[in-house]
């Protein structure tokens, strides 16, 4: 990727833009705030309506004909707000390259291609086989990116438009608002112990393991595995990544892994608890916290739910997921200080503090990410109105827009990926020994505590 | 992430080729094999059971499902969420 440097650097205006364009949502959520029922859930169970919500949205699921994912389930036509929302994707990517010195005029036709390929990578992830077995789009972003550049290959004019990092740093401050940390208590102390034991536990274990026992050469492909595998799938490979700087080619390689097992696991284990005849809170507790990404452990919820007539553990599930969701911020920035403060530095002799050399290799839009979750998180906690407002801007418009912004940030990874630097990462198999040993490892402990917690130590009356 | 732009593979023509070979493929796997697959019984139920539970099995994180996942009602009665179960215990 092109990197001037006269303006500013690509974390910054990450930082710059996607505060803004938090700071945008709740304003206009502020501004159009409901005059009735404005701290009623019941009301409105995703947050109070925001007007930008009609300003962005993304294909929907179709079986036969992608002619369908232009209208909703309701039958209304979705084209205009998938159309604006390429607009915000180009807009996006215009105030960076302005912001980091680079001609605006010359990166607007590669933005308005790289918008139309995320478009195009959206409409393949709609597919209903595609998208109800989890294979979320970052694959097909990748994939469309992939057969671009290793065919015709990336032309000239569109390079300058190629800031794949700085749109995903950009869609991570985005996200940075909905980990909300009051999310971290809805399951009490049972939700907190299988989650902030166990996920640590295996994170780290699997990242020794992965660079002492199994010697992978990238420590940073190492980190990106486990952290794919324990906390929460492709958002927190993703997040890890960038805060540890992993090549492209190995977030890749750790989200095909993580998207292939989890499909495989969300058949699988709804089944495996019911004929074990474990019991339901358990397995729901144990399916959250396994499961790699968030979709695939609702579903499993449902199917386990389903099978048993119990509803039970899908709400279990998703609440446990949710809340390792709510951990994402925390380990990034641990992974970011961990990388900056020792790894990046090597054996290396201190030529300032520490805390100073950690500071100069530290990625800086983590900040914003940080800043993000911390500002949302204690508007949350502000009333039940206030709740419904951050709830509301997520997912009318933030929630939105981040996922056009890694899906058009994934289609810049894979243009820029040439196949035979993906060889040398996938021939050796260790990633993929390291990716089965972590998640056994995550399957056993997950069960030892969701026993634990939920079968037994806080089970009122008794346990099942 | 580090970034490269790979090299211009060899030849425009060959490339045009290549592309138009690759979308084919594409188009026949979405367009052909896909809508067999969902038509196919235990594939079929699995999509119609997803969407009658409104499931957005795709969701990355949580914000993407289509119910937030709330405390549950019911958890009050099942769990103690603060504190040991002392009852439990003496019954234990």
């Amino acid at each position: 990727m092109p990197a001037p440097h006269r303006g500013w650097h690509e974390d910054s205006a990450a930082i710059l833009v996607g505060g803004l364009l938090v700071a945008l949502a709740l304003a206009v959520g502020w501004l159009w705030r409901p005059l009735t029922g404005a701290d009623s859930r019941a009301e409105h169970p995703k947050g109070w309506p925001n007007p930008l919500a009609a300003s962005i949205n993304k294909p929907q699921t179709w079986d036969a004909s992608p002619a369908a994912a232009f209208v909703d389930r309701k039958g209304k036509p979705v084209t205009m707000a998938i159309l604006l929302g390429l607009g915000w994707i180009v807009a996006v990517s215009a105030a960076g390259a302005w912001l980091r010195g680079q001609r605006v005029t010359g990166v607007l036709p590669g933005a308005v291609l790289l918008a139309l390929l995320g478009g195009l990578a959206y409409l393949l992830a709609a597919q209903k086989v595609i998208h109800f077995y989890n294979l979320e789009y970052p694959l097909w972003a990748l994939l469309v990116g992939l057969v671009i550049g290793n065919t015709v290959g990336v032309p000239r004019w569109l390079a300058p438009a190629l800031q794949g990092e700085y749109l995903i740093k950009t869609g991570l401050v985005l996200f940075g608002a909905e980990v909300l940390f009051s999310r971290l208590l809805e399951l009490g102390l049972p939700g907190l112990l299988t989650s902030w034991v166990v996920t640590p536990i295996v994170l780290v274990v699997t990242y020794l393991f992965g660079v002492h026992a199994l010697k992978i050469p990238s420590k940073s492909l190492c980190m990106v595995i486990s952290a794919d595998m324990s906390v929460c799938g492709v958002s927190a490979a993703i997040a890890t990544g960038a805060a540890c700087r992993a090549k492209k080619e190995e977030l890749s390689l750790a989200i095909g892994l993580s998207l292939a097992f989890t499909a495989l696991m969300m058949v699988a284990m709804p089944p495996f608890i019911r004929e074990m005849g474990i019991d339901p809170i358990v397995g729901g507790a144990w399916l959250g916290g396994t499961i790699d990404a968030t979709g695939a452990v609702a579903a499993a919820g449902e199917i386990l739910g389903r099978d048993l007539g119990d509803k039970r553990p899908a709400e279990v599930a998703t609440t446990v997921k949710m809340i390792q969701n709510s951990m994402i911020g925390l380990i990034a920035f641990a992974v970011a200080v961990y990388w900056s403060g020792w790894v990046d530095r090597g054996a290396s002799p201190l030529r300032r503090s520490l805390a100073a050399e950690a500071w100069l290799r530290f990625p800086k839009f983590i900040l914003g990410f940080v800043a993000a979750s911390i500002v949302c998180s204690w508007l949350f906690t502000r009333g039940a109105g206030p709740a419904l407002w951050v709830d509301g801007a997520i997912d009318g418009f933030t929630g939105r827009l981040r996922g056009w912004l890694f899906c058009v940030g994934f289609v810049c990874m894979g243009l820029q990926t040439v196949f035979r630097e993906l060889a040398p990462v996938f021939v050796s198999g260790r990633p993929l020994v390291l990716y089965v040993l972590g998640q056994a490892l995550n399957l056993a402990l997950s069960l030892a505590m969701a026993s634990l917690t939920f079968g037994w130590l806080f089970r009122q009356g008794g346990g099942p | 992430m580090t970034s490269v732009v790979p090299a211009a593979p060899p030849g425009i023509a060959t490339g045009v080729t290549r592309l138009a070979t690759a979308l084919a493929v594409i188009a026949l796997v979405w367009l052909g094999l896909l809508p067999r697959l969902g038509a196919w019984a235990p594939v079929a139920g699995h999509i119609r059971r997803m969407e009658e539970g409104r499931i957005n099995t795709a969701a990355m994180v949580y914000t993407e499902l289509e119910r937030l996942p709330l405390r549950p009602d019911w958890i009050g009665d099942e769990l103690a969420l603060w504190r040991l179960p002392t009852l439990s215990r003496e019954h234990r």
